[in-house]
């Protein structure tokens, strides 16, 4: 099968200054990399050039069978799941109204949010608006969202961090359903613990280049 | 139909958090007629030429607070949500008509109260027909004006004074508006070339639209 | 609530008798029928003035003993106080493009200094609004609150300080100026217009100590929070 994402000496440049260079990587069908770094190494600009985000400048990326020179890279993208930083909800909005804009844009049967607010444990708070409530409770509305796109290349940057262990563990199966579906998931954490627990082997990012973890 | 779906849906959006945030009804409107109110004191003794500039100082200060509410959409905009976005694979035209929706409905509102409060406080001289041609020329400068903002919205995403900057992008470029909206009334005194310039201001704002569902695509690469 | 609905009883009915007594007393010989609008326009005022020297005072109590009954009375009392505002901006204007031929003068003091009064009433407001904290928003609309006061005065006293198109005080120490059917109508709708706002206050801040009262929707992790369904992750 072919692998999920495959980079091939990729180069990425931002703001006119190199951040990734020579980079190879290849996740296969059903694979967990972690990747961990010093502050400023590229992780998170390695993450977004995984989904598609960010051009590169030189080498060869294919994610879920798509090159860049394929042009249209939308194919691509609805079925990649990126948790970043710091969430993407509309703070004005309830967390049910969060979600059903999300299935809405994504053009995703809006019958299944309920489940997958009961399944992370936020029924009874679906309607509290996004800015009362707390950083976990976000954070478990962004995993209700991927429960309902499910992508095949799942990217998780710093996820966790913050997290009690309840939602720890639904990142958890968030990542072993994505790779029984036959997807894989990219894991950027500075927890090297939990990196080992989720991922089957985890890679250094260091001055924008993959190196195997000592 | 994917894409008017996803337009329909940011413009929906975009009015539900208006209406909980009330920024414009509750900041913009009240901010944009007590400056309404500081014409005849500025005039002073002169008092008789507020009448007669009436619906200048309308043009006036419907473009300037205009402004604001056609670029406070972009402003909550995140890197975060515009990545889900492109995730999700919103067309960023698809944005772009979404928001022009949204805020033109909210311009337009802002536009037709401070029409009244003008015709109410200064009492401007209107010729017959006026009123119709008015109304007609303030959706459309409406209209113009949103799109305007959300296109300088979208240009200065990401930058680190993008409020001033969208600002300066947007005034000069939104003197054809004010020009074909004043020219329209005035022209009914000439009795002349009134629907010249209604077709001009349908024209400005056509290519405005065309121009932004062109460039949406690009300005989003470019802001990445 | 019960009594909420007494006094909003007796105020309506009082109201009630206050504008049949300027609807029956007899016109002036110059205004016209537009003389009755004195059973609204002054009372309108009156209440206006005496709802922002609420605020003013529950400000001051705030500023003082911070606890949160002032800062609702304060509030409560704003939002009364700008709706009566508009209500004798609306009545002026009407009476004076029928007295004075035109609804406004930007020259006449009372009436622009009742305007200010107005929009610096709303900005209070649209500061309540734009602050979430309820320590932070407290502290500076009483602020706001103690100081705009000032205006109070200001517009009440324009007519004696300054050249106006707009009439002095219809009661003076020395007598009233009006006729009695009119003078008895102006004082029984003030007193009437004072029972109404007493009864607004009293269902406003019923409805904002049921607002203090309600548990609080802001949840830190935890009271609405379940445990994941785990098992069900592969289900959604």
């Amino acid at each position: 099968m072919d692998p999920i994402v495959e980079f091939e000496n990729v180069g990425v440049s931002l703001g006119g200054r190199r951040i990734l260079a020579g980079i190879d990587l290849k996740l296969a069908p059903g694979g967990r990399v972690g990747i961990v770094g010093p502050n400023g190494s590229g992780k998170t600009t390695l993450v977004r050039t995984a989904a598609t985000l960010l051009s590169i400048d030189s080498g060869r990326a294919v994610v879920l069978g798509l090159g860049a020179e394929s042009g249209d890279l939308s194919r691509a993208r609805s079925a990649i799941g990126l948790i970043g930083h710091q969430p993407a909800l509309i703070p004005e909005l309830t967390l049910i109204e969060n979600l059903t804009h999300v299935a809405r844009l994504a053009a995703i049967d809006t019958g299944r949010i309920q489940h997958a607010l009961e399944v992370v444990g936020l029924s009874e708070a679906a309607d509290r608006r996004a800015s009362a409530c707390s950083f976990g409770m976000r954070r478990r509305i962004e995993i209700a969202h991927l429960l309902l796109t499910k992508p095949r290349l799942l990217l998780l940057d710093e996820a966790a961090a913050g997290l009690d262990a309840s939602a720890r563990q639904l990142i958890a199966a968030l990542v072993r359903s994505v790779g029984d579906r036959g997807g894989g998931t990219i894991v950027v954490s500075h927890d090297l613990n939990q990196l080992d627990s989720l991922c089957d082997h985890v890679l250094t990012l260091s001055s924008g280049r993959l190196e195997e973890a000592r | 139909m994917r894409f008017w779906r996803q337009a329909f849906e940011i413009a929906r959006v975009d009015l539900i958090v208006e209406r909980r945030l009330g920024d414009t009804i509750r900041i913009v409107v009240p901010f944009a007629v007590v400056a309404l109110v500081v014409f005849p004191l500025a005039l002073g003794s002169r008092i008789t030429l507020v009448s007669e500039v009436g619906f200048g100082i309308y043009w006036a200060l419907g473009i300037l607070f205009g402004m604001q509410i056609a670029l406070r959409q972009s402003a909550a905009d995140t890197p975060e949500r515009r990545d889900l976005q492109a995730l999700l694979g919103l067309e960023p035209a698809a944005r772009f008509v979404g928001r022009s929706l949204s805020g033109g409905v909210l311009m337009a509102g802002f536009l037709i109260v401070l029409l009244v409060a003008t015709t109410v406080l200064l009492d401007p001289e209107v010729p017959d027909g006026g009123w119709s041609v008015l109304v007609i020329s303030t959706v459309l400068v409406a209209i113009g004006l949103t799109e305007l903002g959300t296109l300088a919205g979208e240009v200065t995403s990401g930058l680190r004074s993008r409020t001033a900057l969208a600002s300066l992008i947007v005034a000069p470029l939104a003197l054809p508006l004010v020009i074909g909206g004043s020219q329209s009334v005035q022209a009914l005194e000439r009795d002349t070339g009134i629907l010249t310039w209604i077709l001009l201001l349908i024209a400005g704002d056509l290519a405005l639209a065309v121009a932004g569902v062109a460039l949406a695509k690009p300005l989003e690469e470019a802001t990445r | 609530m019960t009594r909420v609905r007494v006094l909003l009883a007796l105020a309506g009915a009082a109201v009630a008798v206050g504008l049949w007594l300027a609807l029956t007393a007899p016109p002036d010989a110059l205004q016209g029928e537009y003389s009755r609008l004195l059973g609204i326009h002054p009372p309108a005022m009156w209440l206006a003035f005496l709802a922002f020297g609420v605020t003013a005072f529950g400000s001051i109590m705030w500023l003082i003993k911070k606890t949160n009954r002032w800062d609702r009375l304060a509030a409560a009392s704003v939002e009364i106080g700008v709706i009566f505002t508009a209500i004798g901006l609306f009545t002026g204007m009407v009476w004076g493009q029928a007295v004075w031929g035109s609804p406004w003068d930007w020259q006449d003091p009372r009436l622009m200094s009742t305007a200010v009064m107005f929009f610096v009433y709303l900005g209070y407001i649209a500061l309540r609004n734009a602050i979430d904290d309820p320590q932070v928003r407290a502290r500076r609309s009483a602020i706001l609150g103690a100081i705009a006061v000032v205006q109070v005065p200001l517009v009440y006293f324009s007519v004696n300080l300054f050249r106006t198109l707009h009439q002095t005080q219809s009661i003076r120490p020395d007598g009233s100026t009006m006729p009695d059917e009119m003078l008895v109508a102006m004082l029984v709708n003030m007193a009437a217009f004072t029972l109404l706002y007493i009864a607004l206050m009293a269902a406003r801040l019923d409805v904002a100590s049921a607002e203090a009262d309600a548990p609080p929707e802001s949840a830190v992790a935890g009271d609405a929070v379940r445990p994941p369904r785990l098992s069900e992750v592969e289900d959604v």
